[in-house]
Order: structure tokens, then sequence, then C-alpha cells
């Protein structure tokens, strides 16, 4: 029986080591092009900047004297608007000094009692 | 004496071995792979940035005076022109200027939505003000600003309405 050739170990060891590091730093470099990716979709999908503003909207019409807030052409300005160039539903009424907001966009919803002393 | 054997096996171990560390550190120095099919990352820094400019714009300057957004919109004539260059001026600053870098290159579009009191309908948009530079579908933002104007606006179809005015904002 002929003997085990033993020579050239390290050149096979160097080339799965060498392999194997290029396998690894493929993987990284194909996930690093998701970097971000389902954040910036959140924050995207997130209507943050929508009910700020209409948060601000609904407060400067409350600050003279509550008397804009229950003009119902103003209220459904904004329902209309709301509906069509934004895809929400927006609702908000008074109770005598308690302010009711509401907006729903399918995904995101968000509901406000402001209670002013 | 010194072996002289494998001198070519020591050469390919540290050759190996550089290329990995020169890959490791490439790799790593370049936080960041961005695709060009990944445009979410830009559309998201490109909407806050518009919408702080169209929130500075439409917020007054001290208390008892009006915005400088509302200004433009009242003072705009009828039929409207389409280009506004006070509101131009204002917002292509806020927009593009930076620190330590030259300007920005973002553009802008911007209509006004408004619902007509008689029909109950949206009213087909009014052409505001742009830059007077050409959409060609770049990947592109809407944000948006309420203004609820009085009743001294030059355009009486926007009197005593809340108007939503719309910005598309896109880079080239």
């Amino acid at each position: 029986m002929a003997k085990l050739n033993e020579e050239g170990q390290w050149i096979i060891l160097m080339g799965f080591i060498i392999s194997i590091t290029i396998l690894i730093l493929a993987l990284i470099i194909a996930e690093s092009s998701l970097v971000g990716k389902t954040t910036s979709e959140s924050v995207l999908e997130f209507p943050k900047t929508d009910i700020q503003d209409l948060r601000s909207l609904i407060f400067q019409l409350k600050s003279n004297n509550w008397n804009d807030l229950i003009n119902p052409d103003y209220r459904q300005d904004i329902q209309t608007l709301f509906s069509e160039r934004k895809n929400a539903i927006v609702f908000y009424y008074n109770d005598s000094r308690i302010l009711y907001i509401h907006y729903n966009n399918g995904i995101t919803s968000y509901n406000e009692i402001h209670e002013e002393k | 004496m010194v072996n002289q054997n494998a001198q070519i096996y020591t050469i390919e171990g540290i050759s190996a071995s550089i290329l990995m560390i020169m890959t490791a550190y490439l790799i790593i120095s370049s936080s960041s792979v961005v695709t060009p099919q990944e445009t979410h990352i830009n559309d998201m820094q490109l909407e806050q940035v518009g919408h702080d400019a169209l929130v500075v714009i439409n917020t007054p300057r001290e208390k008892g005076v009006q915005s400088i957004l509302y200004e433009c919109i009242k003072n705009d004539p009828v039929p409207h022109p389409g280009s506004n260059a006070d509101f131009n001026n204002y917002f292509n600053q806020l927009l593009n200027s930076r620190t330590f870098s030259e300007n920005d290159t973002l553009h802008f579009k911007i209509q006004l939505y408004y619902r007509d009191r008689i029909s109950g309908e949206i009213q087909p948009p009014i052409d505001f003000t742009s830059d007077n530079t050409a959409y060609l579908r770049d990947d592109a933002v809407k944000v948006t600003q309420w203004v609820k104007m009085g009743n001294d606006a030059i355009d009486p179809d926007l009197r005593d309405k809340i108007i939503l005015v719309e910005a598309l904002i896109w880079r080239s």
C-alpha cells in the first residue's frame, strides 16, 4: 500500500481559511445593503408630522376663544382635505372646555383628550 | 544555520493576511452600502428637511403678525402666476443652505388645495410656486402644511378657508 502523501498541508489549510473568510465577508456585504431599510420604512410610514400639524391647526382654531373650533365650515374643510389628500379620517369636537381630537389612517390611530384649565 | 525551506508559503501567508485585513478595513470604513434601489433612507431625511423648512416658513415671527407663508399666499395675484418670488427666496434659502459646504440642490413645486363651500368638493389645485426646474421623475417626497386664511386674501376663492399647502421636493 502506497504511503499517504503528507505534503502541501499548509497550502490546503490556507485555502480553507481564505475561502471561509471570503464567504463571511460576502455575507456582511449582502447584509449591509439592507442597513436602515426597516428603520426608514417605519419612520416614513408613521404619520408623525400629520398628527403634529393637525394638533397645531386645531389649537390655532381654539386660540380664538373657541369660536373657530365650532365653525362647521372649517371642520368640513379639514375633514375633506384630510380624507382626499392625506388618506386619513379626522374628527374633533369640544365639550365645553374639553377638546377631543381623533386621527386614523388605517394603520395608526391617535386620540387625544385635552382639558383646558 | 537558518532553514530556507517553504519561503513561498510564508509569502503566501503574509499576502493573504494583508488581503484579509485590507478587505475588513474597507468594509468597516464604509459604514453602510446603499444600493440604488434603496431610497427610503434618503426619502426619510428629505421629508424631515422639507417639513422643517415648511414649518419654519409657516410660523409667525412674533405675536400679532402672520407667517411668511400666509403673507405670500395672501398677496399672490389672481390668476396665480405659478411663481412667487418672495416665497422662493425664503424657501430656497431654508432648503438649500448648508453650513460648511456649498448649497444643496433641492427643488420644489408647491400647490394649494382648498374646498369649495358651495359644491363641497376639493377644487383643482392652484399652482402656487416652483423654482422653475422641470420635474423629471426623480425620487420626490411630499410634505404639507395647513394655513387658515383670513378675509384679506387677494384671491376670493381662498378667503376664510383652511387650505392645504402641498410641497413636492426632490434632489437633482
